[in-house]
């Protein structure tokens, strides 16, 4: 028998008892919502992280940190330079594994162009910090070899403060403009693009408002408001003389981060670092690294937690949802014996009948589970407008498809015995019933 | 040829232990063509009888074969198939579908014999025409007399062309003008070569028949030409 037939058998059903119907449809509307809400929810949240992880330099970014020195070599602690430049050389000559290395000073300084001027932080760095902060250029270069070698006058800014002093220049103008830092002139020779949440780049493509993160440190507005001047510059104009004894090498950096350069070797890279650290530290152990992994792990456990919790209680209603249909079926077969009897007496087989049920219940659910893609729809807009969080919850083609099918699941294994039933009533008796 | 062969043919019903024997060792024979009727009182097994030559159940003992296949042990599956194609009922109750118009009522038994929908449709406005109907086709049971809806049974009967026409008291919610128009149509169709078997309590529908078979607890206890 085509399918077709006992597909409109069952459409011609459900609609005879449109309320009966939409009551069992219920359970699998609310299933479906909820679990397409949650779906998109824990995307969201992934999809954020990944996000900040990526602007924040990925799992490829270890930072050399400053650490309390053990007790038991606590009285060496003066052996110990610190964290210097040095240890940028050291760890670039002997390990190889290590891509990137990125020594940093910093120092909070008046900003003007001259017709604007506000406070910032400048920071003094190598070429490599483009690469192991996943920067982009906009406009310009980044700085060079030669930036640093002949200690050159030269400055990279990111979009925000490009914007606050040059505010009505494009950006394709502002290479080759004076930037004054505590009275000394740089000549900017780059600029950052605007790094921004996918999120925030579509609220700002249809007029709605970025949204603010509030007192956290923010690794987008970090970058958008950075200064960025050659390392030995930095020294020479800020730094030298601060302490009598410093030279470019033994100044004592203020980060140094740096990047692996393939994570199948991360942890023999880690040894590398730590083992040229321990050498440049003359064995204090006055240095730690701190990698993202646990980071990383601890936010892919508390997904899963929401993805378990959230699935549980969508599951849940679509089981109650799938036993609201099963009574439904229940129900209508007792009150179509009748009708079960003629199909059967003017031919239909067992099969028939049971082809017959399951498709209605499957159809059920299948209407049901395609209300509850608008209702999810509708929930998690009343969800942004609840909590507008940083992680807009993300609906994927995948997590629609996936839910629907689970109701579909849900009404296919709930119409089999209503179905099982029907197909096996004797012709006779279900002819003679009242 | 024999359409209809039973040979000591029983079937027994089982309430416990109580055994009751609805037919008790029935031999008949009905050839293609013929008109018969089987009459008897309530509870006298002319039911149960009908019920087994119309395929809607299997005799406990004795061997059946209708339209030339031995049905003595077969699955409900395999009585399904011989309803569907060989078989067309008429009932007292009419026993239409209420949610159906006429042309899918009549185009029911197609449905199960896997006809497509297209000549579904033009087989069943051709049988409605046949049967009078020809232009109530999109009406519903409820829109219709006792006697149209017996007629668009008569035309679910038909549609599939079967060998056996069964009428299990055709008349009997019909008033006897009604009734008599119904008869008349048995009668036509047999004229027309198909082989009929009426189910009734009342004499006088029966004499419409060539051959009366009277049944009195489970037995067949006369026949008779009226």
């Amino acid at each position: 028998m085509n399918i077709l037939v006992p597909l409109q058998i069952g459409l011609r059903e459900i609609s005879s008892h449109k309320f009966r119907s939409f009551l069992s449809m219920l359970g699998i509307v609310l299933g479906v919502s909820s679990l397409i809400a949650t779906l998109a929810l824990t995307t969201g949240i992934e999809r954020g992280t990944r996000e900040f992880m990526q602007q924040m330099g990925g799992l490829e970014y270890v930072s050399v940190v400053n650490k309390e020195i053990s007790n038991a070599k606590f009285e060496f602690w003066n052996l110990s330079p610190g964290r210097t430049l040095r240890d940028a050389q050291v760890i670039r000559e002997s390990a190889p594994l290590v891509s990137h290395i990125s020594p940093e000073l910093s120092l909070a300084v008046g900003i003007s162009s001259g017709t604007h001027s506000d406070r910032g932080t400048v920071r003094g760095v190598t070429p490599d910090h483009f690469v192991v902060s996943r920067h982009e250029l906009a406009a310009g270069r980044f700085l060079t070899d030669i930036d640093v070698e002949r200690g050159l006058r030269s400055a990279v800014i990111g979009s925000d403060v490009a914007s606050l002093l040059w505010p009505e220049l494009p950006v394709d103008a502002i290479p080759g403009q004076i930037l004054q830092l505590n009275n000394r002139p740089f000549e900017v020779v780059g600029v950052f693009p605007k790094y921004q949440r996918e999120e925030d780049k579509r609220r700002q493509g249809s007029g709605k408002p970025v949204s603010r993160m509030g007192r956290r440190w923010d690794p987008f507005r970090s970058k958008n408001e950075s200064i960025l001047i050659p390392y030995s510059t930095m020294f020479y104009d800020f730094r030298a003389g601060a302490f009598p004894l410093d030279s470019l090498e033994s100044a004592r950096l203020d980060t140094l981060t740096l990047r692996i350069a393939n994570l199948d070797n991360f942890r023999a890279a880690l040894d590398q670092v730590r083992r040229a650290l321990e050498l440049t530290h003359r064995g204090v152990d006055d240095f730690d690294l701190e990698t993202r992994e646990e980071w990383f792990d601890r936010m892919e456990s508390s997904i899963r937690a929401t993805r378990l919790s959230g699935g549980l209680i969508a599951t849940i209603s679509l089981v109650v949802g799938g036993i609201g249909i099963m009574n439904i079926m229940l129900a209508s077969i007792s009150e179509r014996v009748r009708e079960i009897g003629i199909r059967l007496a003017v031919g239909a087989r067992g099969r028939d009948i049971f082809v017959q049920i399951i498709v209605e219940s499957i159809s059920i659910a299948l209407i049901g589970g395609l209300l509850g893609v608008l209702a999810a729809f509708g929930l998690l807009e009343i969800l942004k407008a609840i909590a507008p969080g940083e992680n807009v919850p993300v609906m994927t083609p995948g997590g629609i498809v996936f839910s629907v099918g689970f109701a579909v699941f849900a009404g296919f294994i709930s119409g089999i015995y209503p179905a099982l039933r029907a197909s096996r009533l004797n012709p006779i008796a279900a002819l003679r019933y009242e | 040829m024999a359409l209809v062969e039973l040979e000591q043919v029983s079937k027994i019903y089982r309430l416990g232990d109580q055994e009751f024997r609805a037919l008790d060792g029935v031999d008949l024979r009905i050839e293609e063509g013929e008109f018969v009727s089987i009459i008897g009182p309530s509870g006298s097994g002319k039911s149960t009888l009908m019920h087994l030559l119309g395929c809607l159940d299997a005799p406990s003992s004795g061997r059946m074969e209708i339209c030339g296949s031995d049905l003595s042990n077969a699955t409900q599956n395999r009585l399904a198939e011989v309803r569907n194609r060989e078989i067309g009922f008429v009932f007292q109750a009419f026993n239409l579908l209420p949610k159906l118009d006429v042309i899918g009522n009549i185009e029911l038994p197609l449905v199960y014999a896997g006809i497509p929908a297209a000549e579904r449709r033009r087989r069943a406005e051709q049988v409605a025409r046949e049967v009078g109907l020809g232009d109530r086709t999109a009406n519903r049971p409820v829109q219709l007399s006792g006697g149209q809806c017996q007629r668009v049974a008569i035309g679910r009967a038909l549609v599939n062309n079967p060998r056996i026409l069964f009428g299990d008291e055709p008349t009997g919610n019909l008033d006897s003008s009604t009734g008599e128009h119904i008869l008349k149509m048995f009668r036509d169709l047999n004229a027309a070569g198909k082989t009929i078997v009426l189910v009734t309590h009342d004499p006088d529908i029966a004499a419409v028949s060539r051959r009366v078979i009277e049944i009195r607890d489970g037995k067949i206890t006369r026949e008779y030409a009226p």
